[in-house]
C-alpha cells in the first residue's frame, strides 16, 4: 500500500519537475536568451552562411532577415504563437517575438535567440483570436503583469521553441539525411 | 531491498514521463481546432425600482439573472478556415438574435430564427494579402459587441443597441500594408437574420481600417441599403500606454427607404489599468434621435437626446472577471424614464454586479 502511494506521488510529481524554461538563461543585460555554440568540423564558413540562410527559408520562412555589416552573419526577427499550456482544448494565447543572431567561423557556428516579448490575445467579435494593440511585455518582466501559472507556460514554450529550433539548424547545417522508411512489402506470388 | 528497487524504478519512470511529455509540446503545424467562449451573469437594480434603461442585455431588474453561454468553434487548414459561434440564454438568444421560438420577442417573425448562431462564415486566404469570406458574421459597425468577454462595459451604448448586430453576407478584403486594409462586401437585406427577407443581397458594406501609428488603429465603416438604411461609423481605439487606453465610437444612420430620421451618438471610452488585477473604465455617450418617421429600437423619441455616464471596474482573477459598474442616464425630455412613482422623470441610474468566465 505504501509503495503505492509513493508511486503514484512520483508519477504525478514527475509532470511538474522538468520545465522547458530552465532552458533560457539571462545575459548580462538580464535578458532571457537561448545560446548555442556548436562545432562542425570540415565546413567552412561560406558553406555554413550558405545553410544558415537556407534553412531559415526553408523553416522559417516568415522570419524577416536584418541586414548586417559583414556578409557572413545572420540577424533576423521572428515570433511564435503562444497555446500557454497543454490543455486539450487550448487557443492562441498570445505571441512571443523575439531576435535571433547566427555567426558563424570556420568549422563552427554559434546562435542565440533573445529579446524575448509576449503580446497576449483576445477575442474579436468574429470569433478569431487577435494581438491586443499595445500590450507588449518583455518576458523579464511578465510576472508583474501575469499570473504565476500563466508566466511558466509562457517560459516553457519559448524554451520548447528554442530548443526545437536549435535541433533542426543543427540537423540542417550536418545536411543529414532524413532515414529513409523501410516499407513492409508482402510478396504474394510464393506461398 | 525489492520495494527499494520498485520504487526506485518508478522514480526513474516519472522523470523521464515528464521530460518526454514536455518535449512534446508543439510550436509548429496547423493551428489545433479552437473551442472557446464564455458565460456570465449579473445582479442588476435600478434605483427607481424597476426596469428604465432600455439598452441591450442586463434587462432584469432586481434579480440575480444569467446572460448566455456562447461556445465558439475555429479551426484552420492551410490557407482556408471556418468559424462557428453558438449562443444560449437570454443575451445570446432573443436579446441578441431572432428567436423563432419567442413569439414574445419584439422582432418575432414567424419562421425567422438565427438557431441560436452568432458566426458561421468560411474564410480564404487566396493570398497572405486577399482574404475572401461569407456566411453570417457579428458586424462589422460599431465599437461594442455581443460577448460580454470582449466588452469592457457590462452594460451596452445606445449606439450598439440601435445599430446592427449581425449582417449575412460575402465580404473581401486586402491588406495593403501593416497600416491599410480595406473590406468591401455585399450583405442581405435586413441586419441581423440570417436569410434575405425579401429575396436580396442588397446591402453593401465597406471597412477601411488604418494604423496611424503604433496601437492605434481606427475604422471607418459604412453599411448601407434600402431595406436597412445607412450608417456611417467610426471606431477607434488607442493604446496609449500599457496601462492606459482611450476608445472613441462615432455613429450616423439614415433611415431605410420610405422612412425618414435615424439616430446619431458619440461614445467615449477611457481605461486605465491600476494593477495586474484591476482596470477602471468610463463610457461617456451622447445619443440622438433624428426627428422623422423612424423609431429607436431602444432610446428616446425622435428628435430627443440622451447622454449616459457609466463608471465601470474590471477585476480579474484567471479567466474569471468581476464587473461592477454604476450607470447614470439623463434624457433631455421628461419622458424617456419613471421615478419610483411612475411618475415621468428624466433620468435613471443604475447598478450591475457581472460576473463573466472566459475560456
Amino acid at each position: 500500500m505504501k509503495i503505492t502511494i509513493v508511486a503514484l506521488i512520483c508519477i504525478l510529481f514527475g509532470k511538474v519537475t522538468f520545465a522547458q524554461q530552465d532552458l533560457l538563461s539571462f545575459d548580462e543585460h538580464n535578458k532571457y536568451i537561448y545560446y548555442q555554440v556548436a562545432d562542425v568540423p570540415g565546413l567552412s564558413v561560406d558553406t555554413l552562411h550558405t545553410r544558415g540562410i537556407n534553412f531559415l527559408k526553408a523553416y522559417y520562412p516568415k522570419i524577416k532577415l536584418k541586414p548586417v555589416a559583414d556578409g557572413k552573419n545572420i540577424a533576423a526577427e521572428g515570433k511564435f504563437l503562444s497555446y500557454g499550456g497543454t490543455s486539450v482544448l487550448k487557443h492562441e494565447k498570445g505571441e512571443v517575438t523575439f531576435t535571433l543572431n547566427i555567426e558563424f567561423k570556420d568549422q563552427k557556428y554559434r546562435f542565440w535567440l533573445t529579446d524575448f516579448v509576449f503580446t497576449p490575445y483576445q477575442r474579436d467579435r468574429y470569433g478569431n483570436f487577435v494581438p491586443q494593440q499595445g500590450i507588449d511585455i518583455p518576458l523579464e518582466n511578465a510576472a508583474s503583469k501575469f499570473e504565476k501559472k500563466d508566466v511558466d507556460a509562457y517560459l516553457d514554450e519559448t524554451g520548447a521553441f528554442c530548443k526545437q529550433f536549435g535541433d533542426r539548424l543543427k540537423q540542417f547545417i550536418l545536411n543529414v539525411p532524413k532515414k529513409e522508411e523501410v516499407v513492409k512489402k508482402v510478396v504474394t506470388d510464393k506461398w | 531491498m525489492n520495494k527499494k528497487l520498485l520504487l526506485l524504478i518508478f522514480a526513474v519512470s516519472a522523470f523521464c514521463l515528464s521530460s518526454q511529455a514536455q518535449d512534446t509540446i508543439k510550436t509548429t503545424g496547423d493551428a489545433p481546432l479552437v473551442l472557446s467562449g464564455s458565460v456570465d451573469t449579473y445582479f442588476k437594480t435600478d434605483f427607481s425600482g424597476h426596469g428604465n434603461i432600455p439598452t441591450s442585455f442586463a434587462n432584469e431588474n432586481s434579480s440575480i439573472s444569467i446572460g448566455m453561454i456562447d461556445l465558439g468553434l475555429k479551426k484552420s487548414v492551410g490557407k482556408a478556415s471556418f468559424v462557428g459561434e453558438l449562443s444560449f440564454g437570454p443575451r445570446g438568444q432573443e436579446q441578441s438574435l431572432p428567436d423563432g421560438s419567442n413569439k414574445a420577442d419584439p422582432i418575432y417573425t414567424p419562421g425567422v430564427s438565427s438557431y441560436h448562431i452568432q458566426n458561421l462564415y468560411v474564410s480564404y486566404n487566396v493570398t497572405d494579402k486577399f482574404n475572401l469570406t461569407g456566411g453570417y458574421m457579428s458586424t462589422f459597425i460599431g465599437y461594442e459587441v455581443i460577448s460580454p468577454a470582449a466588452n469592457f462595459n457590462y452594460s451596452t451604448s445606445y449606439l450598439f443597441t440601435n445599430g446592427p448586430f449581425q449582417n449575412a453576407g460575402f465580404k473581401a478584403t486586402y491588406t495593403f500594408s501593416d497600416k491599410v486594409s480595406l473590406m468591401a462586401g455585399i450583405f442581405n437585406d435586413y441586419w441581423n437574420t440570417y436569410q434575405s427577407l425579401g429575396g436580396r443581397v442588397n446591402t453593401f458594406g465597406a471597412q477601411l481600417t488604418v494604423t496611424p501609428v503604433k496601437n492605434w488603429t481606427a475604422y471607418l465603416n459604412v453599411a448601407a441599403g434600402p431595406q436597412s438604411g445607412t450608417e456611417f461609423d467610426l471606431t477607434t481605439a488607442y493604446q496609449i500606454t500599457t496601462a492606459f487606453k482611450l476608445g472613441l465610437n462615432y455613429a450616423d444612420f439614415s433611415a431605410p427607404t420610405g422612412l425618414s430620421g435615424g439616430f446619431s451618438g458619440v461614445a467615449l471610452y477611457p481605461q486605465l489599468a491600476v494593477s495586474k488585477v484591476v482596470t477602471l473604465g468610463l463610457r461617456g455617450e451622447y445619443f440622438t434621435t433624428k426627428t422623422g418617421t423612424w423609431t429607436t429600437t431602444a432610446g428616446p423619441a425622435p428628435g430627443d437626446s440622451v447622454t449616459g455616464l457609466t463608471a465601470t471596474a474590471n477585476i480579474k482573477t484567471g479567466p474569471l472577471t468581476l464587473i461592477p459598474e454604476i450607470r447614470l442616464d439623463n434624457s433631455s425630455k421628461n419622458t424617456m424614464f419613471t421615478d419610483g412613482g411612475g411618475l415621468p422623470t428624466s433620468s435613471a441610474t443604475q447598478f450591475v454586479l457581472a460576473a463573466v468566465y472566459a475560456f
